[in-house]
């Protein structure tokens, strides 16, 4: 069929007209080929314009339509329109564009009309290409999601749900209300904020059409106008929502205290916290970062965190009870813990760690066990024998026995503690305490057996014929490595852990003469420095590395020095030297460090010729312990490692017999105590789970506990030192084995303990769980995943206000009298942290405040646009001040203009000049406080020039306000990028039109709500959001919506399955269609954005309405019609 | 060489530069008459074989502009577009095309200042270069 193409040029009044000849325009292009009809016209876009399309289509017969005038993105619906009323398909219609980018841009009208001719030949020569094309329509969810509840999130939510339609309301804080609920009043009616937001901050509670959705964020959209998608995340409060009353409780025993956001960090609130009183939701809510690295450094997770934060505050009692959750043997840990967790402290990197062993000791010290209620128990009939009374065995037997099991230790020695008794001197660790806290285990009714020993005295099989249900292995590894040298066993050389057995049982009261230890550990230490109590005329510990390789512990060996002990380095025995049979001196060989052994640890390697002889009267060789453990495979059918440890599983702690448990040193070799209290804990909940027949492991495989997002660390803390316990001086040292270390006393401990930077913010202390009465409180909550279906979102996110410290000129954050316009809300509003006074740090209250406009705004260093509501809020501040503080208060506004746009603005202003403000026009150039007199004397000097006046001036006042600038939300680049919107140049959301559309963005079905697009004031913000909700509504009440036809479609016949254009598609849009073997578009999902078409080699993909041959046809229109 | 105004084709993308490029139209920023813009979808949508006809057909230059990396409305077509020419420029020389007759540049759909003193640069570029003599030297 032949094509009749009718073109038409605009004139646009003058704006086409006046630079383009249109007349010589159309001239051209009746000349062009296939144009039937070129005609000229005023104003194409009026009724009579699209009239004369729609006269010569019907009667000239036309089937493809040209009009060149404004911008396609202005009129070109309208035209499209135009002809599909006259009956011809909408897309055989093309637009050229002579006035924005022609007429509007070209000074010469020669050029103008020359570039307007090769335009209107580009769209012609196109338009012979073009193909009909249908709309396609689709659904649309009457469904409507509001992102951030400020006034206008919540304004638009109402007016969709009055309308009948669901909305779902999605706020990151806990509660809503956005900015506008810090206020204390609002201009120009003086409205307390509080009071004009509630009723509407409650409607959205009570209506059933609100899905609020609070404390929740949206993560991803997918999905088209009509049918979008959006995953939200929840994140958890740790408190329900339907159980809480808001009744505060839970606020009032919370221990962590953390700068308040809400209050601009003017204040403080605890952890578990709501931001007012009259917050909508009422539900507290709990703020929780990742596990404090104290408590994920315990072996035993035991809650430092908790405890720390608990101490601080003088609640002894509480501390201990978070610290019983994990842990029967408070006092003994806290003396001889090498504390892992004072290592993972953050505190280190302001001053030091926080003194976390031995806070817990001073609790453990303060608080009397015993004085404790023994809590409920359920009993139990089964019967569990643990063998091995150390911190492994009474430790599961105290959680066994907390579970209502019968358990019976059984304890080869006699006397209760394992190694912590007979291994660990007295100096360190007192019996008493050891005492007190065995008692406090045994009376809940664990029984124990002294003088009973497996292998000896009974087997594992008799404990079964006896009754018990389950048996742990807790024996430890008492047994000492052996030198391997000659003359090892004569008397006078007595290993290690037998000297300390012996010492600590009493059987050894004096031994005279030279000591010589053999080994660097602890083990070493211990013996050395008890050697020295016991009388020794000299104690030597040899040692065959250097001391940077000693495993003891630094502060041990410093002990140890200081009480008069030898260390000699890189010294080793060769042998035993005897005499009658008993031991007379050691020879020893000189060591060399060489290359590094399994472990790491350079191998020491004797030096040849070196041997020395030395006298000695007892010999102790400490170089290691290890299980007894030999019997166990061959007569208790237990499996050993290679280290002749037991086998257990990692997790459970079940050795290869059913119902036999190990854990402690007899499992892991020779470790610290607290690792065997958490082994005894971990088999306790396995044992009780073997006794109900429940599975194992279920639940405890081992996790990474995230370590990234702390409380960050204050800029401005005071650097203090470690507290230090003191210690018992020389001279009393050396005469018993009295408890060295003192403890903390209980000013030290309070101070230390407020020192804790609160990493994880709340500290699972679980006082609120306690407190509250409704059983609200679960900390186990976890984050929800939601997938929310919708057919339009409105961002209603609104607006940061600038941090003014880079204006260094106004001091912000060197002064602590200047204050941002959101701070000085805070101070003014009744829940604020002056409780609505407007006082100054010091508790004064100002007798002079200057209040500065313009702070960022106006500025083309920082903003170049007017943030709008400031010039109204400073006079709102000026009467606040004049009503608070007194009428004689002096109140400077240095302005620049007086934005008193709206309705009630200027009477305002007026009302305000009434009132006694002075107003001063120019715009400061510094805050000083540097005095030039006395009168300027601690205060803050506003220098500015008047420039009404043409003067200088020094103004100085008690308080300055800055008037800050109102900018995009921080996070306002990657929110655009989740819903697919632009940013316009001043960094807010981009609308499609600043004067006809500022609440549509270019993609279709996501509208702008208040201050997220600009600086507005309430009154203006509520209008907004209000024409959100009607465009919102538009679409969800009509239920359908056109898409556009200018999807991508391959040719079957052409393409050559590749599939090249799959991997290029970002919606995913392209499938493979494995029996054709070729690739096909899903029509419902492409957009039409020409990735694959752009890429196709075979030209078999193409955009529908933007083909290779259409476009080839206009760059030919262009470059070869003249 | 005196006097001659080239002719250049400028592929545009609707979203960030043709809006640029109408902002800049209402904000009546004058500029060279020389750029003829074709309206894209997306600078990915843009084929070499685009930019190879233009300059055959005798365009002095092409200029290909889209939005800023990350700001694409259809996610990275643009970076695509990158890609494809950047190949296309060491193509083009040994063909015998000058590599500055190509062009690619990003402008977001609020920079209107940025296109007109773009389309201004460039004609000075292009006019620096010379006529492109395809048209005269072709053997069909």
């Amino acid at each position: 069929m032949s094509k009749r193409i009718g073109f038409y040029i605009c004139h646009c009044g003058t704006n086409i007209a006046g630079k383009v000849r249109t007349d010589d325009v159309a001239a051209f292009a009746r000349t062009l080929r296939n144009v039937v009809v070129a005609r000229d016209y005023k104003f194409m876009c009026s009724d009579p314009g699209q009239e004369m399309i729609q006269k010569d289509i019907r009667e000239l017969g036309l089937n493809r339509v040209v009009v060149a005038s404004c911008s396609p993105r202005l009129h070109e619906k309208t035209f499209q329109g135009a002809c599909q009323r006259a009956g011809l398909n909408p897309y055989y219609f093309q637009m050229a564009c002579v006035r924005e980018h022609c007429s509007w841009v070209t000074e010469e009208p020669d050029e103008a009309t020359f570039k307007a001719k090769t335009l209107a030949a580009a769209a012609i020569n196109r338009v012979n290409f073009h193909q009909s094309l249908v709309r396609r329509e689709v659904s649309v969810h009457p469904d409507v999601m509001v992102v951030g509840a400020g006034i206008a999130g919540i304004q638009a939510a109402l007016d969709i749900a009055k309308s009948g339609h669901q909305v779902y309301l999605v706020e990151k804080e806990p509660s809503i209300g956005g900015h506008m609920v810090q206020f204390d009043k609002t201009f120009p009616t003086l409205d307390c904020a509080a009071c004009i937001s509630t009723p509407k901050t409650v409607a959205v509670s009570q209506s059933p059409n609100i899905h609020m959705l609070s404390y929740s964020e949206v993560t991803e959209v997918n999905g088209f106008v009509g049918n979008y998608s959006v995953k939200v995340h929840r994140k958890p409060r740790y408190i329900h929502e339907d159980r809480c009353t808001g009744c505060g409780l839970c606020a009032e025993v919370c221990p962590v205290s953390t700068p308040s956001q809400f209050d601009e960090y003017l204040s403080s609130r605890t952890a578990v916290y709501r931001h007012f009183p009259q917050a909508v939701p009422i539900t507290f809510c709990i703020d929780k970062l990742d596990r404090s690295p104290c408590t994920n450094a315990c072996p035993n997770q035991v809650n430092a965190h908790g405890y720390v934060a608990l101490i601080a505050q003088g609640k002894y009692i509480e501390a201990l009870q978070v610290i019983m959750r994990n842990l029967p043997l408070p006092g003994v840990i806290g003396r001889i813990c090498p504390h892992p967790c004072e290592s993972a402290c953050r505190r280190g990197e302001v001053d030091s760690p926080l003194s976390i062993c031995a806070l817990k000791r001073f609790v453990a010290d303060r608080v009397d066990l015993e004085e404790l209620p023994i809590p409920e128990i359920t009993k139990r009939d089964e019967k569990v024998a643990i063998i091995g009374s150390g911190p492994a065995g009474l430790t599961a037997a105290y959680f066994l026995a907390l579970d209502g099991y019968q358990v019976t230790i059984l304890e080869a020695l006699p006397v209760a503690g394992g190694m912590l008794r007979v291994g660990i001197p007295d100096y360190r660790l007192p019996p008493e305490v050891l005492d007190k806290e065995i008692r406090a285990i045994t009376r809940l009714g664990v029984d124990i057996e002294f003088n009973t020993a497996l292998g000896k005295d009974f087997t594992i099989d008799e404990l079964f014929a006896q009754g018990y249900k389950a048996v742990y292995v807790g024996i430890g590894a008492h047994r000492s490595q052996k030198l391997n040298v000659a003359g090892e066993d004569a008397e006078g050389v007595m290993h290690g852990m037998e000297f300390l057995r012996r010492a600590n049982l009493g059987e050894l009261p004096g031994i005279p003469g030279r000591v010589i230890i053999v080994g660097g550990g602890d083990v070493a230490i211990d013996a050395a420095r008890v050697a020295a109590r016991l009388g020794a005329s000299k104690v030597s510990i040899f040692y065959r590395r250097t001391r940077r390789e000693m495993p003891a512990r630094e502060n041990e060996v410093e002990d140890a020095l200081a009480e008069g002990v030898e260390i000699q380095y890189l010294t080793a025995p060769s042998q035993v030297l005897t005499m009658d049979g008993k031991a007379a001196g050691m020879r020893c060989i000189r060591m060399e460090l060489g290359e590094p052994d399994a472990s790491g640890r350079r191998r020491p390697v004797p030096v040849a010729g070196s041997e020395f002889e030395v006298e000695a009267d007892l010999i102790i060789p400490a170089i290691g312990q290890a299980p007894d453990s030999l019997f166990l495979a061959e007569r208790e059918g237990l499996s050993l490692s290679r280290k002749g440890t037991v086998e257990t599983d990692p997790v459970t702690f079940a050795t290869n017999r059913e119902g036999v448990f190990a854990g402690g040193d007899a499992q892991s070799g020779p470790w610290i105590a607290i690792s065997a209290v958490a082994q005894g804990r971990e088999a306790a909940m396995s044992i009780s789970r073997f006794l109900k027949g429940e599975e194992l492991g279920a639940g405890r495989e081992p996790a990474t506990v995230p370590q990234e997002h702390f409380s960050p660390i204050p800029d401005d803390l005071q650097v203090q030192p470690r507290a230090e316990m003191a210690t018992l001086s020389m001279n009393q040292r050396q005469t018993g084995f009295e408890e060295v270390e003192l403890g903390l006393t209980e000013e030290q401990a309070r101070a230390e303990a407020q020192k804790c930077l609160n990493c994880m913010v709340c500290s699972e202390c679980l006082e609120c769980v306690k407190a509250c009465e409704r059983n609200a409180v679960d900390h186990s909550m976890a984050a929800e995943e939601l997938e929310v279906k919708v057919g339009t979102i409105i961002l209603a996110t609104g607006f940061d206000v600038m941090d003014p410290t880079p204006l260094k000129q106004y001091g912000y954050g060197r002064f602590k009298e200047v204050y941002t316009g959101l701070e000085f809300e805070r101070l003014n509003n009744a829940v604020g942290p002056t409780g609505g006074q407007i006082l100054m740090k010091d508790g004064n209250k100002p007798g002079s405040v200057a209040i500065v406009h313009c702070v960022g705004s106006r500025d083309v260093n920082h903003h170049e646009y007017c943030s709008r509501v400031c010039c109204m809020y400073a006079l709102k501040y000026g009467h606040l001040i004049k009503e608070k503080v007194g009428h004689d208060t002096r109140v400077y506004n240095f302005y620049i203009d007086m934005r008193c746009f709206g309705k009630g603005y200027e009477e305002f202003y007026r009302r305000l000049q009434e009132e006694g403000i002075t107003f001063i026009r120019g715009r400061p150039a510094e805050i000083s406080d540097e005095p030039a007199g006395p009168q300027e004397q601690g205060k803050l000097m506003v220098i500015a020039e008047d420039t009404l006046l043409g003067r200088r001036m020094r103004v100085p006042v008690d308080m300055v306000v800055l008037c800050t600038a109102m900018q995009q939300r921080k996070d306002t680049s990657e929110v655009a990028r989740v819903f697919g919107i632009s940013q316009g140049g001043d960094g807010f959301f981009l609308e499609e039109h600043p004067k006809l559309g500022p609440m549509t963005t270019a993609t279709d079905g996501i509208f702008l709500a208040g201050a997220c697009q600009g600086p507005k004031d309430i009154p203006d913000t509520v209008s907004h959001a209000s024409g959100a909700a009607a465009q919102a509504l538009a679409l969800a009440t009509l239920g359908k919506v056109e898409i556009s036809p200018t999807t991508s479609w391959i040719d079957p016949d052409v393409c050559a399955g590749c599939q090249t254009c799959i991997k290029l598609c970002a919606y995913s849009a392209i499938e493979f269609d494995a029996r054709r073997g070729v690739s096909v578009v899903n029509e419902a999902v492409c957009k039409g954005c020409g990735s694959c078409s752009g890429f196709c080699p075979s030209g078999a993909a193409r955009i529908k309405h933007f083909t290779a041959k259409q476009v080839f046809a206009e760059i030919e229109g262009m470059l070869d019609a003249i | 060489m005196e006097g001659y105004e080239p002719t250049i084709i400028a592929f545009v993308c609707n979203w960030c530069t043709y809006t640029a490029a109408d902002l800049a139209g209402t904000s009546r920023l004058i500029q060279p008459f020389n750029v003829r813009m074709i309206r894209m979808m997306c600078t990915g949508m843009v084929d070499p074989k685009y930019v190879i006809k233009a300059l055959l057909e005798g365009a002095d230059a092409v200029l290909i502009s889209g939005c800023h990396p990350g700001d694409c409305h259809y996610i990275n077509g643009n970076l695509k577009a990158r890609r494809r020419i950047k190949l296309l420029k060491e193509i083009l020389p040994r063909f015998g095309f000058h590599e500055g007759r190509l062009k690619m540049t990003w402008i977001g759909a609020s920079e209107g200042i940025d296109f007109a003193r773009t389309i201004k640069e460039l004609v000075v570029e292009v006019k620096a270069l010379g006529p492109n003599e395809t048209r005269k030297q072709m053997v069909l």
